[in-house]
């Protein structure tokens, strides 16, 4: 018997595993997809050209396997990331599409993560209960700060201290500075709109790596901007460079890979969990895991899915569900309100080198030092200001020598602003398992029900404003637009689906990310999260893992599990 | 799992559907027409050819190496073979055998059989009409809309020239000569005077 399974190695399976072997436990991580070597299963090394096909996937593989994830940002050099739809269905109104965008390897999307780190600010955790939409955090920013600075000292977050209330700062490294186009437009946004600031976007990405990164064998960004293959310098935070190392070398870490998890064993005279059941998903072969405590981080509709397939006479709705709130309040940001210009009057006299792994970020200023104009809560902006590439013009008329020129010419500099919107928690956007549809390892699919709500809708239509207007401020032209929201799904922050809370009759979770319902059960992906602010969110379940597996550890060594 | 056999039978149906509708092409250069299987290749030679002409007027070699020198045809090539659906290749091989029949209409010879000059100027005619943009009616929205570019008179054509430009662009030759690329840069200098030596950085990302 361990002492903790986790169930999940990306991003919050990854910091649980670690904190829970730092803390002297014998600890299992189960996860359902292959193995993968830091290094050697990355496809960084690659040249331009010696991607397959120019970098594209495909088309047949794509009209044949990802579905869902083709909607998303694969690609040849990372196309071994992302699951296969087909052989990994999940099932959608025909009115109501969601995307679902998964990644089932050792390190889960860890490995494929944009790496944007902000913390949730003091606003954010009392949203719920000061405007009525879901229910209130049972903790508050105080209780997370410190774990926030924890995971990010770790981790290794660049950014600057901007002293912003709603955007707290951080343990941060050197920021990556902002290019000549992005500081003409920081200067023009922040003087039109004094509310607002642009800021050089926080990653983790180690701009300057310390001693503790490099015990563990990382080092510093090489402004490659390949991340998305993985990165043989450990230059960014992923379970497969970072955390789980830190978890192996304690001498308490056993991993285990190709086990899906089926469900969850509960022992209702004890009101406790006792173990996992999974099934290899090569050979299909059933198996049983027995620990003291179980750390579910399966992805927010992953652990859903598991909770609601664990149930049982005790648990008729499922696992932790007495709630009914398992599977409820599913929340992504607003993405893909993309607003795009060209600066004439950009500094045509410079240039930069390298390929900084991040860009801008314009935190939130609606409801903040500006009203939003009918909608609660808010939306940050993410971008970058720099010269078109060798693309530009390429869609223009003109071939030859000129075509050849065209492209090696710098082009003028141009600007992409990206905003993410807050999603309120509804009840009505639910997973729940299919009554007829099983998997290939006969497990009830999911059924995802989710669609953006009036506020969302008011919210985009201010989203796009504010981007075409500070893109004129700076004496930008506007270009292309977005016309509404990609669809829900494609933000790729899923959440909520087993929210915290303080009351056991409206929320799964405690303010230790425990299950109300079963005390030795912790989940802290994003399916914990009670509100999802509008700050890209796995910082926070990574602090929320680190401060859940300290007082997991603690109880259990006090005898109170 | 596609077996050879299948693949085979299904290029072999394609290029029936080409020959029903490629009349732009030399009679014998269709008769030449069967693949060799052995070389891996999914052009005949006579498209090679015409694809290669394509190719090398779009992105002649200059003081710098061109399609050619960066084996663009030859990329194409395994393009249709590995990457395009059956769908993208039919209307690839259209395109090119349009292209040649312009050549035809206004030169009387096939591309292939044309000066380096005739080529351009055909090829900068047909360029221009089908780039030209059109109202879009492909219903894209959001990011999709945003990445996919202007609606064009001839989308085929359009396809066909960013494949061409994407293969030159990406090749070491280019990279090395017309853009510059450094694979590991080392490290972020966020300002750089630009002098008259300053060429666009490369590679396979967007920026």
């Amino acid at each position: 018997m361990f002492d903790a399974i986790v169930v999940g190695s990306g991003m919050s399976g990854g910091m649980s595993a670690k904190e829970l072997c730092e803390a002297g436990l014998k600890v299992l991580v189960i996860e359902r997809g292959r193995k993968m070597v830091h290094g050697e299963s990355y496809t960084d090394s690659l040249q331009p050209w010696e991607v397959p096909n120019a970098g594209m996937v495909p088309e047949l593989d794509l009209a044949r396997h990802y579905k869902h994830q083709g909607t998303s940002f694969i690609n040849a050099a990372t196309q071994q990331y992302w699951v296969k739809d087909d052989e990994n269905p999940y099932i959608v109104p025909a009115d109501k599409p969601f995307e679902w965008i998964r990644g089932y390897h050792l390190g889960g999307r860890s490995i494929m993560w944009g790496r944007q780190s902000y913390r949730l600010s003091a606003q954010d955790f009392e949203a719920n209960a000061k405007d009525g939409h879901g229910v209130d955090w049972p903790i508050r920013y105080e209780d997370l700060a410190p774990w926030y600075s924890k995971v990010e000292t770790f981790i290794g977050v660049a950014g600057d201290r901007d002293g912003l209330p709603q955007l707290p700062d951080g343990e941060f490294l050197p920021a990556f500075g902002l290019n000549d186009g992005e500081l003409m437009f920081k200067a023009a946004v922040e003087a039109k709109f004094p509310g607002r600031k642009v800021i050089s976007g926080r990653t983790a990405n180690l701009s300057k790596a310390a001693p503790h990164h490099e015990e563990l064998g990382r080092s510093s960004c090489q402004a490659r901007s390949i991340c998305d293959r993985g990165c043989s310098y450990g230059a960014y935070h992923s379970s497969l460079s970072s955390s789980l190392p830190a978890a192996e070398r304690t001498g308490n870490l056993t991993i285990v890979t190709d086990a899906i998890v089926h469900s969850l064993i509960h022992d209702p005279k004890t009101g406790k969990v006792t173990g996992v059941r999974t099934i290899d998903q090569n050979t299909k072969v059933g198996k049983t895991w027995e620990a003291k405590i179980v750390f579910l981080n399966a992805s927010t509709i992953g652990t859903a899915q598991i909770l609601l397939n664990s149930k049982s006479e005790a648990m008729p709705r499922g696992l932790a569900n007495g709630s009914d709130q398992v599977g409820r309040n599913l929340m992504d940001h607003l993405f893909a309100l993309s607003t795009a210009g060209i600066f004439p009057n950009g500094p045509q006299d410079s240039f930069y080198h390298g390929r900084r792994p991040t860009g801008i970020y314009i935190p939130r200023f609606r409801n903040v030092t500006e009203e939003g104009d009918g909608f609660v809560r808010g939306y940050g902006y993410q971008g970058g200001v720099s010269r078109m590439g060798w693309r530009s013009g390429m869609g223009q008329p003109g071939i030859g020598a000129q075509l050849k020129e065209r492209a090696a010419k710098l082009g003028p500099w141009f600007s992409f602003i990206s905003g993410f919107g807050e999603m309120l928690p509804n009840p009505e956007n639910r997973v729940t398992l299919s009554a007829t549809q099983k998997d290939q390892w006969g497990i009830p699919v999911v059924e995802i029900n989710c669609t953006h709500g009036p506020n969302e809708a008011k919210m985009v239509k201010q989203i796009l404003a504010d981007g075409k207007a500070m893109i004129e401020a700076a004496g930008g032209i506007v270009v292309s637009q977005a016309e509404g929201p990609g669809t829900p799904g494609l933000g790729i922050h899923e959440m909520g689906t087993a929210r915290m809370g303080r009351d056991p009759k409206t929320s799964v979770l405690n303010q230790f990310n425990q299950a109300h319902d079963v005390p030795n059960l912790f989940i802290t992906d994003g399916a914990a999260m009670a509100s999802n602010g509008c700050q890209n969110p796995s910082l926070t379940y990574m602090a929320l893992s680190a401060r859940a597996a300290h007082f997991a550890s603690g109880f259990l060594k006090e005898g109170k599990l | 799992m596609t077996g050879m056999a299948d693949m085979d039978r299904r290029m072999m149906l394609e290029r029936m559907a080409w020959l029903l509708g490629a009349a732009a092409l030399p009679g014998e250069a269709l008769a030449k027409a069967a693949p060799r299987r052995a070389a891996r290749r999914f052009l005949t030679p006579a498209r090679l050819a015409l694809l290669s002409a394509v190719a090398d007027t779009m992105i002649p070699k200059t003081e710098t190496p061109g399609a050619l020198d960066a084996k663009v045809p030859a990329k194409f090539d395994a393009l249709l073979l590995n990457w395009a659906s059956p769908q993208r290749r039919i209307e690839l091989v259209g395109t090119l055998a349009k292209i040649n029949q312009a050549a035809l209409a206004s030169e009387k010879l096939g591309f292939v059989a044309l000066s380096p000059a005739k080529r351009n100027a055909v090829l900068t005619a047909y360029d221009a009409a089908a780039l030209k943009p059109v109202p879009d009616t492909r219903g894209l929205k959001g990011m999709a809309a945003m990445m996919a570019g202007p609606s064009v008179a001839d989308a085929s054509y359009a396809k066909l020239r960013e494949l061409i430009i994407s293969l030159f662009f990406y090749s070491e030759e280019a990279l090395t000569s017309v853009l510059t690329f450094e694979h590991t840069p080392g490290g972020w200098t966020p300002s750089v005077k630009v002098t008259p030596q300053t060429r666009n950085t490369g590679g396979l990302g967007m920026f």
